[in-house]
């Protein structure tokens, strides 16, 4: 087999694909790579792969020999992979209708069990927002917090320290992050004053981490700010894609109600962090502890999905449950963030399946989970993760699983106050003000009264003023996120 | 598609909550609603007509409904998996699932959000969330926050109302 690809993704079609699908599949390709038409260097030798692949898949006799020898590849791949993978259905046989139907799919992604138990050494950047409006007790505790992962730091860690403005500055370089005496005199000259431009401290952070990225270590950088950023979102956004085409992942700490949720919600989506919303500064302490444990614990960084999804379904979307809550929009690759040892990566798909003509197996998708590895001594092999279901003419009576039934109640609260949002900045009031009611009735029975109280403080709002206050906003959006914490699901 | 039974928003088949409301769609059957030409209805068909529920209580599709004692009425509850009990007053925005309020609630001493029953698979329960007078069954006093299994024909008591639990599920 050529390179990684197996030949249905060399062609891009798949694994269902007729043979008239191949065919142009591969006229395409071969205009576009031809010898005499290819622009980069390398397409030359795809071209030939290419060839092989459409020579194999057209003749139907060495096509079913190939397709034996790829499930046993793949089967062994899977075997001796270092990932462990289940995957829950939200209906054990898909019903054939000639209707679009919904389907859920449930991953949880582990390490297996064979991995050889290290510690990476954690390459971290904390950026630090020093506005104005930082001054005071906002400050203090986050200079605390600072100085307690610097204590943290085992030998091969390194965490330096950027503060920004309108422009930024290290305080605490890679190297001097374990010098706690001369660190902590660094910190302490760290005044609040001047605008915001994440920018600016991205920029620089990225630059301090790009110094020592190694590939057997964890490069993280963690923003913590107040405030919103003055045009340079764009900047930022492109800062977060550079972070992560360099393995670097951003995990964002929004202190207040005054910064702006969904630009940082973007940059930690596209490098595979977080968000955390933290109304009071006291708990960053715990916070960035918290962070720094995981981060030790990382075992792959970059884990993502990919592959293909079937001819006849649709992702509708995607939603990370577990380690940090969030969605994850609806194209492929999703990006999964970092592995933790002992923790399982947690996603739900949900799937439009239209109108049905198959009568045994439905091929949902074929995925390929991939990430890079932290140890060097770990032969790190993707793992293929075809998703096959069987079609049934029966209606199931078998209550749909109970995890995703569980998981689906909370995003159903969390789209509730999203919808809710988007309709109040349309100045939809009255119909906000009714979905965040609704909202709050749903949270109550499921005894979260302090969120439910928060939801309908923010429905009289709506009534009085047309507005939902930014500190609503977020109390809501990462309240109703939390609810798909472990913590939270326990007690349901 | 199938309708969601509390805001009649219309979602595919198979979906799990409603977009619209949030409510839970799994008692909603995952079939869709199919409409047969009445030249096709065959005796087999008729005869698979399900029978009538004991008593003149619930209205069809209803798993659970609530006798009022006082009254004799039955409120039927439609389509969820838990439901809210209690009664809804002036200028209040949650309105619960059963609202008692038309059965001189507040005068027996029923609170806004009184009690929940949940129903699964196979058991219905009830939990009082932490009314201020208080939920019995069968005359005896529950503790709040502690799911207790109930049955058809219990004697529900919200404060000094007492309901009766009607329900299809006979076990």
């Amino acid at each position: 087999m050529p390179g990684d690809k197996d030949y249905y993704s060399l062609l891009g079609v798949p694994r269902s694909a007729s043979t008239e699908q191949i065919r142009r599949a591969y006229r395409e390709a071969a205009l576009r790579l031809h010898p005499d038409r290819n622009i980069q260097p390398g397409e030359t030798e795809i071209f030939i792969d290419v060839g092989k692949a459409y020579e194999t898949l057209i003749d139907d006799e060495r096509r079913a020999a190939y397709d034996e020898m790829l499930a046993q590849k793949e089967a062994e791949l899977a075997e001796k992979s270092c990932y462990n993978c289940q995957l829950f259905h939200s209906r054990s046989k898909i019903l054939k209708l000639d209707e679009p139907q919904v389907h859920y799919v449930l991953l949880k992604l582990r390490t297996s069990d064979h991995l050889p138990e290290l510690r990476p050494s954690v390459n971290l950047c904390i950026v630090i927002d020093r506005s104005t409006s930082m001054r005071g007790q906002r400050m203090d505790q986050v200079r605390t917090a600072v100085l307690t992962i610097l204590g943290d730091l085992q030998e091969n860690d390194t965490a330096s320290v950027v503060a920004f403005s309108d422009r930024a500055e290290v305080i605490v370089t890679a190297d001097q992050s374990r010098d706690l005496p001369t660190s902590r005199a660094r910190l302490s000259l760290l005044q609040a004053d001047g605008g915001t431009e994440i920018g600016q401290g991205l920029q620089s952070g990225i630059t301090e981490l790009e110094r020592r990225v190694g590939a057997d270590c964890v490069n993280h950088l963690i923003l913590i700010t107040d405030g919103r950023t003055y045009g340079d979102e764009d900047l930022c956004l492109e800062l977060a894609d550079y972070a992560h085409d360099h393995s670097i992942s951003i995990n964002c700490i929004g202190i207040g109600s005054d910064w702006n949720d969904r630009l940082l919600d973007d940059i930690s989506s596209r490098t595979g962090g977080s968000v955390v919303f933290q109304n009071t500064p006291a708990a960053v302490t715990d916070l960035l502890h918290n962070i720094f444990d995981s981060l030790s614990r990382v075992v792959a960084s970059g884990v993502h999905l990919e592959g293909a999804i079937g001819q006849q379904l649709d992702l509708r979307s995607a939603f990370r449950i577990s380690p940090d809550p969030m969605p994850l929009g609806d194209n492929l690759p999703l990006l999964l963030g970092n592995l933790i040892r002992d923790e399982t990566i947690e996603l739900l798909l949900e799937l439009v399946i239209h109108p049905l003509s198959t009568d045994d197996l439905l091929t949902i998708a074929h995925f390929n989970i991939s990430g890079d590895f932290l140890s060097n001594n770990v032969d790190c092999t993707d793992l293929p993760l075809p998703v096959i279901v069987e079609v049934t003419t029966q209606p199931e009576t078998e209550p749909p699983c109970g995890d995703i039934v569980n998981a689906l109640n909370k995003i159903a609260m969390y789209r509730l106050q999203d919808k809710a949002r988007h309709e109040a900045e349309l100045g939809q009031v009255k119909q906000a003000a009714r979905r965040l009611e609704n909202l709050a009735t749903h949270l109550l029975s499921y005894g979260e009264k302090e969120l439910a109280k928060a939801a309908l403080n923010e429905a009289v709002r709506l009534n009085q003023s047309r507005r939902i206050s930014s500190e609503g906003e977020k109390t809501l959006k990462y309240g109703t996120r939390a609810l798909l914490l472990p913590a939270k699901t326990g007690d349901s | 598609m199938i309708e969601c039974p509390v805001c009649k928003h219309q979602e595919f088949v198979g979906t799990l909550y409603c977009s619209e409301c949030g409510a839970r769609l799994a008692s909603v059957s995952s079939f869709p609603t199919v409409s047969i030409p009445a030249d096709q209805i065959t005796e087999e068909s008729m005869a698979t007509k399900p029978t009538a529920p004991e008593g003149p209580e619930l209205s069809s599709g209803a798993l659970l409904g609530l006798r009022i004692i006082s009254t004799g009425d039955v409120l039927s509850l439609i389509g969820r998996d838990n439901y809210t009990l209690g009664r809804s007053g002036k200028d209040q925005a949650i309105i619960p699932d059963a609202d008692l309020e038309s059965y001189d609630a507040y005068e027996k001493g029923v609170s806004r959000l009184h009690a929940e029953i949940r129903l699964t698979r196979t058991s219905i329960s009830i939990i009082d969330l932490e009314s201020a007078n208080g939920t019995l069954v069968n005359g005896k006093r529950i503790n709040p926050q502690e799911p207790t299994p109930i049955r058809h024909g219990d004697m529900i008591q919200l404060g000094r109302m007492r309901l009766q639990l009607i329900s299809r599920l006979r076990k």
